[in-house]
């Protein structure tokens, strides 16, 4: 409770930071939106041309392209710290971290909260009006709650890939942009449905870094599909659940790499 | 000239610095690549062509866009806008040579060397994964090479004129952001032009922005031949010229005013 409060007052000190150069805050939230936006404008073109995709129609996809861009940008709007972490490493730093009160995992999240990113998230809103405004569905009670522990899941995934691309710092010192593929690459992938992949890039999207657990299979209960990967019912349901395992190994990369760190010693 | 000539090739052989850092774009592109193959993979499963595209087409364009990325567009580039927060700005003006002739010569150096380590292995590794369509007549590589010169050309412009906003607002990120949402898309980087309604498509067709992407595709498919070719070509010179008077214009204004801060 403690750390959660440190968390909001620090949080509340960069909001009202950011806000304070208004102009320059609402021009990047508008740039932010319009960037993320032009990606689900051309989907929309793509199937004006094709009009569908795999068995898919356009309100389906965009209804899976919501999921991803919500839930990427929930992750974005608390992760950009940990993309700091190779310049706190570099510059030794990160022994003033380590000497605060504070948690280093707590400090790092807190030291920047992207406010800007709310354009994506406003951005997938939309597309989920689309979908909606296409499709027409019921949304049982079942359905809402799948949908919005689907959306937390792919946040706390796409949160654990940074977390664990900061933690490789420990070791590398410089950030390895392998982490990209996961993320910008991964929102780009699963915003597709995931059975158009041929079975390498599908296996590392449901095992390795399980994305396609979280967006593709609770879409496809919500949408009543079956699944043409002929993998069982239930995966749709126990899809969101791997999230905080996820996290959990994530959190053992971060902490294995924090017992690693030796300071630069300038 | 030969000064120019020398700021290129600095520019050039600094970038060959960071080979982990093309490696690690590599992948990102070549990622990128085959998810996009796979999308249209998808999508020709319900008609064999489109607009002129078939499936062989398509995946090219995803390929060809996917290696020009870095030669031609890089988004993002705030390095100017950033010497005029910092104030650095007044020595590379009090420079010997053009400021606008300066970072052309030194983002053409950057192209360079992104050509031969990025956009060469990003297309073989696109040729090795998946089938990939080839220019039949020889002559279209070297009028593509020209096309993507130019490319490059006015990709530097468009960044240049954000980049010199920074003069006026010292924060240039929105704008950044608005004008990269505005080269993906009027490109055809994201979507080929031709796929758009056909108003929009008549207005992307025409702007700068087609002479990024689009031409150099349009050349490198052989959709276009002859005098049509040529036409796109004196097309994209044409841009070429009126964004680099329209750079200099804007950069006269911002020198005018300008005011470093700090000693």
């Amino acid at each position: 409770m403690d750390s959660l409060f440190v968390y909001s007052r620090l949080v509340g000190a960069q909001i009202r930071g950011q806000m304070q150069y208004r102009v320059s805050f609402l021009l990047q939230l508008v740039g932010s939106f319009s960037l993320v936006f032009s990606e689900l404008l051309a989907v929309l073109i793509l199937f004006r041309t094709f009009g569908e995709m795999a068995g898919w129609d356009v309100g389906e996809v965009a209804l899976l392209y919501s999921l991803v861009a919500i839930g990427f940008g929930i992750s974005e709007l608390v992760s950009e710290g940990f993309d700091d972490v190779s310049v706190l490493i570099r510059l030794g730093d990160f022994d003033r971290v380590l000497t605060r009160p504070v948690p280093p995992f707590l400090q790092v999240m807190s030291s920047r909260f992207a406010l800007r990113r709310i354009g994506r998230i406003a951005h997938g809103v939309v597309a989920l009006g689309i979908a909606q405004w296409w499709l027409r569905l019921p949304w049982s009670g079942v359905d809402i709650l799948l949908f919005v522990a689907a959306i937390a899941a792919t946040a706390i995934v796409f949160f654990s890939v940074v977390l664990i691309g900061a933690a490789i710092c420990f070791w590398t010192t410089e950030r390895t942009e392998v982490q990209n593929v996961f993320t910008y690459g991964g929102t780009e992938l699963v915003s597709y449905p995931m059975h158009i992949y041929n079975r390498w890039l599908r296996s590392a999207f449901l095992w390795l870094v399980p994305l396609g657990l979280t967006t593709y299979y609770p879409v496809l209960r919500i949408l009543d599909k079956g699944d043409p990967l002929g993998l069982p019912n239930w995966l749709s349901y126990v899809g969101p659940l791997v999230a905080p395992l996820f996290f959990g190994v994530a959190l053992l990369i971060w902490r294995t790499g924090m017992n690693h760190y030796q300071s630069t010693g300038s | 000239m030969i000064r120019y000539l020398e700021i290129a090739r600095v520019s050039y052989r600094r970038h060959r610095a960071y080979r982990a850092a093309n490696v690690a774009g590599l992948a990102t592109n070549a990622f990128f690549g085959v998810v996009r193959s796979f999308v249209f993979v998808a999508l020709y499963r319900a008609r064999p062509e489109a607009e002129g595209y078939d499936l062989l087409d398509a995946l090219t364009y995803v390929w060809v866009t996917q290696a020009l990325i870095m030669p031609v567009m890089h988004w993002g580039w705030l390095e100017i806008a950033q010497s005029i927060r910092d104030g650095d700005v007044i020595s590379d003006l009090s420079k010997p040579v053009s400021y606008l002739g300066y970072w052309l010569s030194r983002d053409l150096g950057r192209s360079g060397y992104y050509v031969l380590y990025r956009f060469v292995p990003t297309l073989l590794l696109g040729w090795l994964l998946f089938p990939l369509r080839q220019p039949e007549q020889l002559a279209t590589w070297i009028f593509f090479a020209l096309s993507v010169l130019m490319a490059a050309i006015l990709g530097f412009c468009v960044l240049f004129l954000i980049n010199i906003t920074g003069f006026w607002t010292t924060d240039v990120r929105g704008i950044n952001g608005l004008a990269v949402t505005a080269v993906n898309f009027l490109t055809g980087f994201i979507v080929p032009l031709e796929f758009f309604p056909p108003t929009a498509r008549a207005i992307a067709e025409f702007l700068p922005f087609a002479g990024m992407i689009s031409i150099p595709m349009n050349i490198f498919l052989e959709r276009s031949t002859g005098l049509a070719m040529l036409g796109l070509l004196a097309q994209q010179a044409l841009w070429v010229s009126v964004l680099v008077v329209a750079c200099h214009m804007m950069l006269a204004a911002a020198t005018r005013k300008l005011v470093v801060q700090g000693g």
